[in-house]
């Protein structure tokens, strides 16, 4: 019987100029690994999430590493930012708490024709627009919709893309090319579904956002050109997931794997890190049931590009096709994936999960569309609300199975945030950078001002320094539509 | 009130205490949507029904919480009141939830995503029952 011991105190040392270790003890099976300038790392140790490391650092058949990206913070169960990768063929575990509530949450990137000062002359119209086409915040709203949900939990983006919605092409620049295999709609509970139907093609809450950006300093031209990017440029960038029919499906599979769990001969020190056997019919049946949410969720960003694309046209009194806002990539950051890597020597099957963590696969990697082979896959890296968002790409020798952040990372508790600011207060002194907001609730945006993350920037230099990701394109913010 | 917010860098906790489970049951739920709305309980315009049966307190808990989750975005509710009672069974409970049309709220914070594992604890101590729960937001 495996029975892990909860880590309260935790020996770290600085191995390299931005890794830092947490050294086996108790029942870690691995280290944890946390990439993290001496900033960042004070941070981790501030809120003790170094102990979320260590105890996904004893999740049967974990192999390298429980590893942390330079966005890490305190989560429930996983630390956010955390990748873990199990042996699926030595009894490795799946754990639904290492993918989150918000399944397939991603991040979204389109290209466009337009320039800085194309927005600046349509501004008010454009943020109308997308404040009028984008459902977000509290309560129902939802722009395709619910008949289409059972063909999208199957099929994903391209069920979308047969109602109507999005350009074929889509596809091609999607993880998984918007449809997750295995998906089995019949593991998705009357529940889920009843959440979906209301929601499909919606932003939600939180740091949920779409934001209207330009390409403000090109890192690497040439990878940049291959993303079809370069500096001036207009770019929208979109954040959300599976909505409420993700959260039910976490909700539903967690409550049945704990009962499971204990047939394994599992124990967890924390219960949201309830996991089972990758194979085990539990096992199977979550990762069918995580597949068909997954297909909700690159849907439901395929549907919200259709609507963003509409309110650009609309704006600019053309078609979408003349708008050129063509998909730059969509890329997961809430997902466990069965890949396969190298481990000591030997290629070996493993379930990733990457729980606030984006996969980020070098050159040549056969999983990215042959366009992008050259370069490496795209990795997207929202900052927070009012600050800059990266585009990176992946490198061949990423230690982190192949994973890099997925954002600035919290710093500080929405509490916190909301007692050091009102949310007009925020809104206006965005508004004097430059940055139209236009927010689901004035009184919630304080929960998501830039002073309530880290610095992304920071965390950007990390991931390259780190051999996570290498730069491409820093982006800046000009309009926010926030859930 | 005996409900208090945790705070925690990316989500919200509550804890509670109550007489009885259905009491603390009741409890942590008012905390739950209290992050959501701030609401009177006397403003309850429509009120919906459930029971909920459970193998531990810890389950009945998670599980009661999350069927209000659930029911207050089907209903497109923000539930402000409750009347938890012991239901014949196991353990069960019966919760009549009464609330206010989303669309009459000005929200307070993010909507509950779902209801956490994560840290939670519900147990009978000398002075009556205690419970804490983090939510996902």
């Amino acid at each position: 019987m495996i029975t892990p011991a909860k880590v309260e105190a935790v020996e770290y040392r600085r191995i390299s100029d931005v890794v830092w270790e947490l050294a086996p003890f108790g029942a870690m099976t691995v280290p944890g690994l946390i990439f993290a300038s001496q900033t960042l790392m004070d941070l981790v140790l501030l809120e003790h999430a170094t102990t979320q490391v260590a105890n996904v650092a004893q999740l049967p058949g974990i192999r390298r590493a429980s590893f942390a990206m330079p966005d890490i913070h305190w989560g429930y169960g996983f630390p956010i930012g955390g990748v873990a990768a199990t042996d699926v063929d030595a009894d490795g575990v799946v754990s639904p708490g290492g993918v989150g509530f918000d399944i397939c949450c991603g991040v979204r990137l389109l290209a466009s024709n337009f320039t800085e000062a194309d927005f600046n002359s349509h501004r008010e119209r454009v943020m109308r627009n997308l404040d009028q086409s984008i459902p977000r915040g509290l309560g129902k709203g939802a722009i395709a919709p619910g008949d289409l949900v059972p063909g999208v939990l199957a099929r994903g983006a391209a069920a979308a893309l047969e109602a109507g919605y999005g350009w074929e092409e889509d596809l091609e620049r999607c993880e998984e090319h918007g449809t997750s295999a295995g998906a089995d709609p019949k593991t998705i509970s009357d529940h889920a579904i009843a959440r979906g139907r209301g929601q499909l093609g919606s932003l939600g809450s939180g740091n949920h956002f779409l934001e209207v950006q330009v390409v403000d300093e090109v890192h690497d031209s040439n990878v940049a050109q291959a993303f079809g990017l370069a500096e001036g440029m207009l770019v929208v960038m979109l954040h959300c997931g599976s909505r409420g029919l993700g959260h039910q499906t976490c909700t539903d599979q967690l409550r049945a794997m704990g009962p499971a769990m204990s047939s394994y001969g599992i124990t967890v020190p924390d219960r949201q890190l309830a996991c089972v056997p990758v194979r085990s019919p539990e096992g199977d049946e979550y990762l069918r049931a995580m597949a068909a949410s997954a297909n909700f969720a690159w849907a439901n960003r395929h549907v919200l590009a259709h609507a963003a694309r509409q309110a650009f046209a609309e704006s600019f009194g053309m078609s979408p096709e003349k708008t050129g806002m063509r998909l730059v990539y969509d890329v997961a950051h809430n997902l466990a994936k069965i890949e396969t890597h190298d481990v000591d020597g030997r290629a070996t099957e493993l379930c990733v999960h990457r729980k606030g963590a984006t996969r980020a696969f070098g050159p040549g990697h056969l999983d990215l569309p042959e366009d992008l082979r050259a370069t490496g896959q795209p990795v997207l890296v929202p900052g927070s609300m009012g600050t800059s968002s990266w585009v990176l790409r992946g490198v061949v020798d990423n230690p982190a199975f192949f994973s890099a952040a997925h954002g600035a990372g919290r710093v500080m508790s929405r509490k916190q945030a909301k007692r050091r600011q009102p949310g007009s207060q925020v809104r206006d002194q965005l508004e004097a950078e430059g940055i139209s907001v236009r927010p689901g609730s004035i009184r919630l945006l304080s929960e998501e001002a830039p002073y309530a993350y880290k610095d992304v920037d920071e965390v950007v230099d990390v991931c390259a320094r780190g051999h996570l990701a290498a730069k491409v394109a820093r982006l800046r913010p000009v309009g926010v539509v926030k859930g | 009130m005996s409900y208090r917010v945790l705070s925690h860098t990316a989500d919200t906790g509550i804890e509670a205490t109550g007489d009885s489970l259905p009491s603390l049951v009741a409890e942590l739920a008012t905390g739950m949507f209290s992050l959501v709305a701030t609401i009177e309980p006397s403003a309850a315009v429509r009120w919906t029904k459930v029971r909920v049966e459970s193998a531990t307190p810890e389950d009945l808990v998670v599980d009661t919480l999350s069927e209000l989750v659930y029911l207050s975005e089907i209903e497109d509710l923000v539930f402000c009141a409750f009347r938890v009672d012991s239901s014949p069974g196991g353990l069960a409970i019966t919760v009549e939830a009464g609330g206010v049309p989303v669309a009459a709220v000005e929200p307070s914070g993010p909507p509950i995503k779902a209801v956490t594992y994560h840290r939670l604890v519900v147990e009978e101590r000398e002075d009556g029952w205690y419970g804490r729960v983090y939510f996902d937001v």
